[in-house]
């Protein structure tokens, strides 16, 4: 009860709301308030937080300019498409762990982009799994801080693709039992393989893109952009 | 927008900002709050996005990272999702959207169940701003008085909005 009326008094002064443990009832009266005070003038934005976000982007994006994931282009600058990549890994990855309807059946056909693997300018070797957690026919997801994906062994050898949508950067969640890559954006699918199974959007997706892989004193590694200084 | 395609991140930014802080603001009712996650929103997202998306997705896209930040922020302070951004309004047509939220109508709909001394002091201290001196004073009433049927009155008003969502 304490909290809740905290919570209120913060709110109808224009304060930043505190934490406290809250129960059922609470929460529909915070729900309550929240909407009764959103109620109210909508002034929208002000001119000075606009600004001031508009100057913090532009220092943090500057340094690291949104890019184009190209589509379809065989020979991908590696820094291009891991500078999003990466990005992705550090904040939306975290952000976006929603639930995943999968519902719908619109396969969309398209034509199979060229294989795309990333040609790196430059890069490290980073060891992201070990050898002995990766059985045959196992998919493993991994974070090399610069770069989210999965890495995947079949008879055939070693495999990695990133783990980011192509579509608008969400990052992907593995389901293992389906062998596929879900994203809870748009709902979009991949195989672990990288190509598209199935979306539902109005344009065409690219598949992921592959990473080299390599496995090195029982440890496997993928090629990664190097760690900002 | 021409040809239906954001020319930079800025132009993402001048367009969206004033949407995506009304939508925070909604659904967290404070101001330094609502700047600090419509700020979060922008950061998360302007990095990984791509520009040769459609002004329809990048939208989508803001509005699926809005979800996801406002779901991340009760987690965080509360740990109860105390409020959502639903669904459908990822469907919203961006053309018919201004950054209206809805949320006068639904305190409107809330208010008008409740019985008239309960409605006039939500009124006042959640829509018009008033203090609890200035509510006490137009109700005729204690500032004690007052408090106390502010905090009936919100509990009367938290049934009303449960029947209303069931
Ligand atoms: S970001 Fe993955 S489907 Fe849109």
């Amino acid at each position: 009860m304490r909290g809740v009326r905290r919570f209120v008094k913060d709110l109808l002064r224009g304060r930043r709301t505190k934490p406290f443990t809250v129960d059922r009832t609470d929460e529909s009266q915070l729900r309550t308030a929240i909407a009764l005070k959103a109620g109210g003038a909508d002034t929208g934005p002000s001119p000075e937080f606009v600004e001031s976000l508009r100057e913090r982007l532009r220092t943090e994006l500057d340094d690291n300019p949104p890019v184009e994931l190209p589509r379809g282009n065989s020979r991908r600058r590696f820094v291009t498409s891991v500078a999003a990549a990466s990005a992705a890994s550090i904040g939306l990855g975290a952000a976006i762990e929603r639930g995943l309807s999968g519902a719908g059946s619109a396969v969309t056909a398209e034509p199979p982009p060229a294989d795309q693997t990333l040609m790196p300018d430059n890069g490290e070797w980073r060891a992201v799994v070990a050898a002995k957690d990766l059985p045959d026919g196992s998919v493993r997801p991994f974070d090399a801080g610069t770069m989210i994906g999965f890495v995947r062994r079949t008879s055939e050898g070693l495999y990695a693709v990133s783990g980011v949508c192509t579509h608008l950067g969400c990052k992907l969640a593995l389901d293992g039992p389906a062998r596929q890559l879900n994203c809870p954006c748009h709902n979009a699918a991949f195989a672990v393989d990288g190509s598209v199974l199935h979306h539902r959007l109005p344009t065409a997706l690219a598949p992921l893109p592959k990473l080299m892989v390599r496995e090195s004193e029982g440890v496997i590694q993928v090629f990664v952009p190097p760690q900002p200084a | 927008m021409s040809d239906d395609r954001y020319p930079d991140w800025e132009a993402v930014y001048n367009d969206n900002v004033d949407r995506v802080y009304r939508l925070m603001y909604a659904k967290v009712g404070n101001r330094p709050d609502a700047e600090d996650l419509a700020a979060e929103v922008f950061v998360t997202a302007l990095r990984p996005l791509r520009l040769a998306a459609s002004v329809g997705e990048v939208r989508a896209y803001l509005l699926a990272t809005t979800r996801t930040v406002l779901a991340g922020y009760w987690r965080r302070t509360l740990g109860r999702e105390i409020t959502v951004l639903e669904e459908d309004w990822a469907l919203v047509e961006p053309a018919a959207d201004s950054g209206h939220t809805g949320a006068g109508a639904r305190a409107e709909a809330i208010l008008a169940e409740l019985p008239e001394r309960y409605r006039r002091i939500l009124q006042l201290r959640f829509l018009n701003a008033c203090s609890l001196k200035e509510a006490a004073a137009e109700l005729g009433v204690t500032v004690g008085n007052a408090k106390v049927l502010q905090h009936r009155a919100l509990r009367q008003a938290a049934v009303v909005a449960d029947r209303m969502e069931a």
